[in-house]
């Protein structure tokens, strides 16, 4: 079949039909009176133009929109002249900048390389031990958020120290990705792997790897007698943040759920900054996890002066929302009212990925103990979302060693065996910091 | 292996339906489907599908057999092999026959449904600007306000298919209470015949004429209890909206494994020049049964309400999308000019992939949907 074209068109007269293209004011009409103005369908974007009218339905050029007979519909769709409302063209320059700053898509070509599900400290970890052992390896980090890079611990001791949330970012994901050679793709969900074709599919669409690593992390357990919609997780910055905003600058009533290590840390932060805290828990005293190291009661003691008030021994029935706040109930009838609500019951790691992937799964991602790999040979996982023998480690400190391994095992070269050490923990609680092993 | 047939996965559901529905299928749709493609309503094969119970596969048989949705999709594949236009008419008629089903409404549920059931009439859906309005992303186009027995419903919906002068569909209409919205929806069945209806012909579309695609206006149309699936709709819509979009699946199913199927058709012929395209016969093929594996899955639960599930089921329908547009497009590659003729299947069934990727929930509507439920829920 022949489809080529019987002539060339001479470029002058290819460049006059390209003219012809742009906007006609052919079958405009003067205005008389006020300037014309555009009406879009919300159903199928039509735009009425006062100036042109619509031949069709009988409406000459210059007919008012609101001259239009009520029974006139939308030449395209159908739809009643109710359903329009009145529009202007955006600038096509203003439209181009904001699509420069949204978040890219997926692309089929070229090599994959190594692609990192998660914008935290792990993944950005990850991202930077590959770097450093391979200038031209493709990365490409996919994130739920903006993959800014700030320091997790802060969220602690933010008030106390009274740092302003809207500045902890330390680099911005965009900087970070710029950085590192990395393509970043933010505000993408990961939706499911499929190891037959080494693809990730997201809502940015599909990407296919060579090699996967998982750093997405875990989130706030979150049991039933706690609705996600009436308590806050702190367990990221943007979270954090809108929590800071809910709670303003005047005391609140603040109630956590948990007094292990962040909700022992946040009861302390938010106390430090005027806050009335009631904390509660199933164990008998704070940061009970760490039986050998009686903690608890130092801690109570530290707390004396603040308005912390912990509440032993009690488990949450419900949570509900009462006017302007909530109240909470526990299991033996004690009911506290509250502001806000902080849950702080542990985290777990979300299974969607590693299920999707048919991963084995021990309490979090299993993964081998000195490469990281998981069930999947072309898939490693690092972080909080992973377990080594059923045990979760979820620490700032093994994240760094525990992407020079992957890194290692990835590229080839001198192997760097992770070892799992114990972890000493220090307790940012300021009025009796402290530390745990 | 046969190229001609179905994989395993969509094969194997009881012989008798599949078989009856590949007779209509190869047999009287064939024929029509470049008339379907360019206008003509198939009624006859419509009724005979139907009829042959390809359309009620999903809903609870007379017996109190429950209802199967892998076989239902997998009969509508089939018909969607032939004829895509063909496939999304029997979405059509399988949800509408779904939402009389579920509504328990008895002046839904019995003769109604029935002759539904049978096909002795069709119906349609015109969920989708309420699913784009439910998904934020535009607000709904028809008004309900209370009246005495029922409710008067004003407005105009774009693009409603498989109707006709004496067809039906669900729609859903926000509640209206002294001009201001009462924040909740009822859902009904609209009949094309009430008094206050029109039916308005669609500008001309590239392909899938056939498929009885109207505007439809209401002025001033009264609906009686008679005709109400669920008031309110939202806690109804959570509880059939797996079922709904899993149905889907059908359609792209069977235009993916026709285009499959064509390019086969000339590898004897141009397998030497086609070895050197990308997404070849074999290779789509492995992720479709892949693809077909996960569906059939996920309709062993069609009335699971958890968010996970509905992802997934989203999911399922966007990769069948995806998966479409690149068969149908290296399907046409594969055959050349020859595929590129008027008459032919295969690029009647880029159009075909093209529509499934852009009819609701399109490709975009599914991925904004999935990050907007997978986003953690927090304190307002």
């Amino acid at each position: 079949m022949n489809t080529a074209p019987a002539h060339i068109t001479p470029i002058a007269a290819a460049a006059a039909a390209l003219q012809a293209l742009a906007p006609a004011a052919a079958h405009e009409v003067a205005s008389v009176g006020p300037p014309f103005n555009k009406y879009i369908c919300h159903a199928c974007g039509y735009t009425y133009d006062e100036a042109v009218g619509d031949a069709d339905s009988g409406l000459a050029a210059g007919t008012r929109f609101e001259d239009i007979p009520d029974d006139w519909a939308c030449p395209l769709c159908g739809v009643t002249k109710a359903d329009f409302e009145p529009y202007s063209a955006p600038s096509l320059d203003e439209l181009r900048a904001r699509a420069t700053g949204a978040a890219p898509v997926a692309v089929r070509s070229g090599t994959p390389g190594v692609l990192i599900v998660g914008g935290g400290r792990a993944g950005w970890q990850m991202a930077e031990a590959l770097r450093a052992l391979d200038a031209a390896l493709p990365i490409t980090l996919v994130s739920a958020c903006a993959a800014d890079v700030y320091d997790k611990p802060l969220l602690s001791v933010a008030v106390a120290r009274q740092m302003d949330p809207g500045k902890l970012v330390k680099e911005t994901g965009a900087d970070a990705a710029k950085r590192l050679g990395v393509r970043l793709l933010a505000h993408t969900d990961a939706v499911r792997i499929c190891p037959d074709t080494r693809s990730l599919r997201t809502t940015r669409g599909t990407l296919r790897y060579d090699q996967l690593v998982l750093a997405h992390g875990a989130q706030a357990a979150l049991p039933p007698a706690l609705p996600a919609a009436h308590c806050w997780r702190i367990n990221h910055l943007g979270a954090y943040r809108r929590l800071r905003t809910a709670l303003g600058t005047e005391p609140k009533d603040v109630l956590i759920v948990g007094a292990g290590l962040i909700g022992s840390e946040l009861a302390n932060d938010l106390a430090l900054g005027g806050h009335r805290i009631t904390l509660l828990d199933v164990m008998a005293q704070p940061l009970a996890r760490w039986p050998g190291e009686q903690a608890g009661g130092p801690l109570l003691d530290a707390w004396k002066d603040l308005p912390i008030h912990f509440v032993g021994g009690v488990q949450v029935a419900g949570v509900e929302k009462l006017g302007g706040g909530y109240r909470i109930t526990t299991a033996c009838g004690q009911k506290f009212a509250a502001d806000q609500v902080i849950a702080a019951a542990g985290l777990t790691t979300p299974p969607r990925l590693a299920q999707s992937a048919a991963l084995a799964w021990n309490n979090g991602i299993a993964v081998d103990a000195a490469t990281l790999r998981t069930s999947d040979p072309r898939i490693h996982a690092l972080g909080d979302c992973i377990t080594i023998n059923g045990q979760a480690s979820r620490f700032i400190e093994p994240i760094a060693r525990q992407a020079r391994a992957i890194a290692a095992h990835i590229c080839g070269g001198e192997p760097a065996p992770y070892e799992a050490k114990p972890v000493v923990v220090r307790v940012k609680t300021t009025s009796r910091p402290m530390t745990l092993h | 292996m046969n190229p001609a047939d179905l994989p395993p996965e969509l094969a194997t559901p009881p012989a008798g339906l599949i078989d009856a529905v590949r007779a209509i299928a190869q047999g009287p749709l064939a024929e029509q489907a470049y008339a379907i493609d360019r206008g003509a309503y198939p009624v006859d094969v419509m009724k005979q599908l139907a009829a042959a119970g390809a359309m009620s596969a999903h809903l609870p048989q007379p017996d109190g057999t429950p209802g199967d949705y892998g076989l239902a999709i997998a009969a509508m594949a089939e018909a969607a092999k032939v004829c895509g236009a063909t496939g999304f008419m029997m979405w059509c008629q399988c949800v509408a026959g779904l939402y009389m089903q579920a509504s328990g409404n008895p002046a839904l549920t019995g003769e109604r449904l029935a002759r539904h059931v049978h096909g002795e009439s069709l119906g349609g859906t015109g969920l989708s600007n309420p699913m784009k309005s439910f998904a934020q992303i535009e607000s709904l186009l028809l008004k309900a306000t209370p009246v005495e027995g029922g409710y008067r419903v004003n407005g105009t919906l774009p693009w409603v298919s498989n109707l006709g002068p004496d067809h039906y569909f669900g729609a859903i209409a926000s509640v209206q209470i002294d001009g201001a919205c009462a924040g909740r929806e009822m859902m009904f069945m609209l009949r094309c015949d009430a008094p206050g209806v029109t039916l308005k012909a669609c500008p001309e579309f590239s392909g899938m004429e056939g498929t009885g695609t109207y505007s439809v206006h209401c002025k001033d149309l009264f609906v009686s209890g008679d005709d109400i699936v669920a008031d309110p709709a939202k806690p109804y819509i959570a509880r059939i909206r797996g079922g709904f979009v899993l149905l889907q699946c059908g359609i792209a199913a069977g235009i993916i494994q026709g285009a499959i199927d064509s390019m086969w058709a000339v590898e004897g012929q141009l397998g030497h020049v086609n070895q050197y395209l990308e997404d070849r016969p074999a290779e789509l093929q492995a992720e479709f049964d892949a693809l077909v594996a996960r569906i059939m899955k996920l309709a062993e639960t069609p009335f699971d309400t958890s968010t996970d599930y509905f992802i997934d089921v989203l999911d399922a329908r966007a990769h069948g999308a995806e998966l479409c547009l690149r068969a149908a497009n290296s399907a046409l590659m594969h055959q050349g000019a020859r595929g590129y003729l008027m008459s032919s299947e295969v690029q009647r069934r880029v159009r075909e992939a093209q529509f499934v990727a852009i009819v609701t929930p399109a490709i975009k509507h599914l991925r904004k949907e999935i990050a907007r439920l997978s986003a953690e829920e927090m304190p307002a």
